[in-house]
């Protein structure tokens, strides 16, 4: 299969093109060349759930390598920092990445938080004139540390923090689970959906994009409000409109996890798949829809 | 002094762009050849009948010039820094369909291979920088952004647009880390980073007012180019109708920055004063208005 030329209407073993598309280091480029986490780890749970288990070991093999002493990971090997991408590493199985390594990338994670949920900044911000002196933020993630919070990494923390409830009930970890919810749900625009980050600037609403929103929803999976309900039905429009697999991916599971998503609807004959990650999170949207949840558990 | 800035009428996004690109890029005789060139357009949104994105057509008159010189490679590359899906941004933006082979020559500046760079000269608050391999390693980087205004920072051109070079795989969507370390800051320690730079100013049709997303398209009808991409941008803020002067990253930061008064850059072709065409200004960036266009 020719990668770069997949059509989501095409009929072949992605799993198998996942495969075929692992480095000889273990890892996955996005598209081509050096090994990132990020898709080495869609990769691996796409291939765990499709029963693959020589390629999960030797993708096992290389993030086991890549974690950094602070217990983080780094986007690649090359970079030297820990950064969202923690998160995403702690969606696996702590018995295939290891008791250990698990448990150093939660603390890590839950350690980390948006710069400007620190009450330290948010006093300096006022004596500067910045804004009025706001009450505690809940606390989101973000995407590198000493930035602010947005909305991905924040839905990647969530996620990632609550299999690990589930699996250690912690009173300390579940509040910081709704902290986090509740940055995504006030960040929400008006009219539903998410954007990047705030849900305006400079005063002006911003516009919701379909992977956002999608992933939002997919984090506030257990979440039940009026404001869920408009996110959902502007998702399930998205979905009807969607122009790259990256949205499709992500709304599908995120309307799944709701149990709102309607599988009569198709892709448009020309969304293709990408990038690794498109793939992957192809491969376990299909696995979600038949029972086996990697991303949930 | 500053190396010239060409500016040129340019009517409409139609087949006369070949034309007029390879005559400006004459004008600056480039010496391309057996060169490897990195065109950095700025794609940031799904809306092809918007004005948010660099024209396609603009961006293949300019990549068919530079092969007629002689380049050895010509590559466009970007890395957008709010959506992520960058070949479906360029697939809407029309890409795919005006460049021919588009996705052989288009490389994401999001996911690139990386290197670390510590920054000869330091005005913000980064110390080291992963930068894309692809643009490091281009002979000429060649900034091709949409004229458009800019909700923090006034104007967002040439040098802004350099914002896109910084890998959204490793510092994310946005790019936040670069606003926290002071945008105009970091708009100028990247300019530094990459010494072999050539501008050309999308500003047939602009972007005005709430800038530069949510603003309104500004017809301008022109190019703007140059080898001085603080100088071009200067020639553009004037025909925008904004005083260079009050735009924080374009003002001199060592002896060596050249002067950006209007009598001190050598205008090519067209005069500022007869293709001036004011933007509106948001409320906040009122004060930028620039008292007359010459």
């Amino acid at each position: 299969m020719s990668f770069a030329k997949a059509a989501l209407t095409e009929t072949v073993s992605r799993p198998q093109a996942l495969a075929a598309r692992q480095n000889a280091d273990g890892g996955w480029s996005y598209v081509r060349g050096v090994s990132w986490t990020e898709p080495t780890v869609y990769a691996a749970l796409a291939l765990l759930s499709s029963g693959e288990p020589e390629p999960v070991r030797r993708a096992v093999q290389w993030l086991r390598a890549a974690q950094r002493p602070d217990g983080g990971w780094p986007p690649q090997p090359e970079v030297q920092q820990s950064t969202w991408v923690t998160a995403l590493v702690a969606w696996l199985p702590p018995d295939l990445i290891g008791q250990e390594a698990h448990a150093r990338a939660i603390r890590w994670i839950a350690a980390s938080a948006g710069e400007e949920s620190d009450a330290i900044f948010r006093v300096r911000e006022w004596l500067l004139g910045q804004g009025a002196l706001r009450a505690r933020e809940a606390p989101g993630w973000p995407w590198v540390p000493g930035t602010a919070a947005w909305v991905a990494p924040t839905s990647v923390a969530l996620l990632a923090l609550r299999k690990e409830l589930r699996r250690n009930p912690d009173a300390r970890l579940e509040n910081r689970i709704t902290l986090g919810r509740r940055f995504l749900l006030e960040r929400m625009c008006r009219g539903g959906g998410w954007n990047h980050g705030s849900n305006q600037a400079l005063g002006y609403p911003t516009t919701p994009y379909p992977e956002t929103t999608g992933l939002a929803l997919l984090a506030l999976r257990d979440v039940r409000a009026a404001e869920i309900d408009a996110s959902l039905s502007l998702a399930q429009q998205y979905l009807r409109e969607c122009r790259s697999a990256d949205a499709w991916n992500w709304l599908r599971l995120g309307l799944l996890a709701h149990r709102r998503l309607d599988t009569t609807v198709l892709p448009a004959a020309d969304l293709r798949l990408r990038t690794v990650p498109e793939l992957a999170l192809d491969c376990l949207t299909q696995a979600a829809l038949q029972g086996h949840d990697e991303i949930f558990g | 002094m500053p190396a010239p800035v060409s500016i040129v009428r340019a009517p409409a996004y139609d087949q006369r762009l070949y034309e007029t690109v390879r005559r400006l890029l004459a004008e600056h005789r480039l010496n391309v050849r057996g060169r490897t060139v990195v065109l950095k357009p700025n794609l940031v949104e799904f809306e092809p009948q918007s004005t948010i994105n660099t024209h396609p057509l603009l961006v293949h008159a300019i990549y068919e010039a530079f092969r007629a010189m002689g380049a050895a490679e010509v590559r466009i590359a970007e890395g957008p820094g709010h959506r992520r899906n960058t070949l479906d941004l360029a697939d809407a933006a029309g890409y795919f369909h005006t460049v021919p082979r588009f996705e052989e020559t288009f490389v994401d500046l999001n996911l690139d291979d990386v290197t670390r760079v510590r920054l000869a000269r330091q005005v913000s608050q980064i110390e080291k920088l992963y930068l894309p391999n692809t643009a490091l390693r281009a002979d000429l980087l060649v900034s091709i952004p949409k004229m458009k205004t800019h909700h923090w920072t006034g104007a967002t051109l040439s040098m802004k647009n350099l914002f896109g070079l910084v890998p959204g795989g490793v510092y994310g969507w946005p790019k936040n880390m670069l606003h926290w370390a002071g945008i105009n800051e970091s708009i100028v320690d990247l300019h530094t980073a990459f010494p072999r730079q050539f501008a050309i100013v999308d500003g047939i049709v602009g972007m005005e007012g709430n800038g530069p997303i949510q603003g309104t398209a500004k017809y301008a009808g022109v190019l703007v180019a140059g080898r001085d991409v603080r100088a071009v941008d200067a020639t553009c803020c004037r025909i925008m109708g904004i005083d260079p002067m009050k735009i924080a990253y374009l003002q001199p930061h060592t002896p060596a920055d050249a002067s950006l008064r209007a009598e001190d850059i050598r205008q090519l072709g067209e005069t500022v004063a007869a293709t001036a065409t004011p933007f509106a200004l948001i409320r906040e960036f009122q004060g930028l208005r620039l008292a007359s266009p010459a």
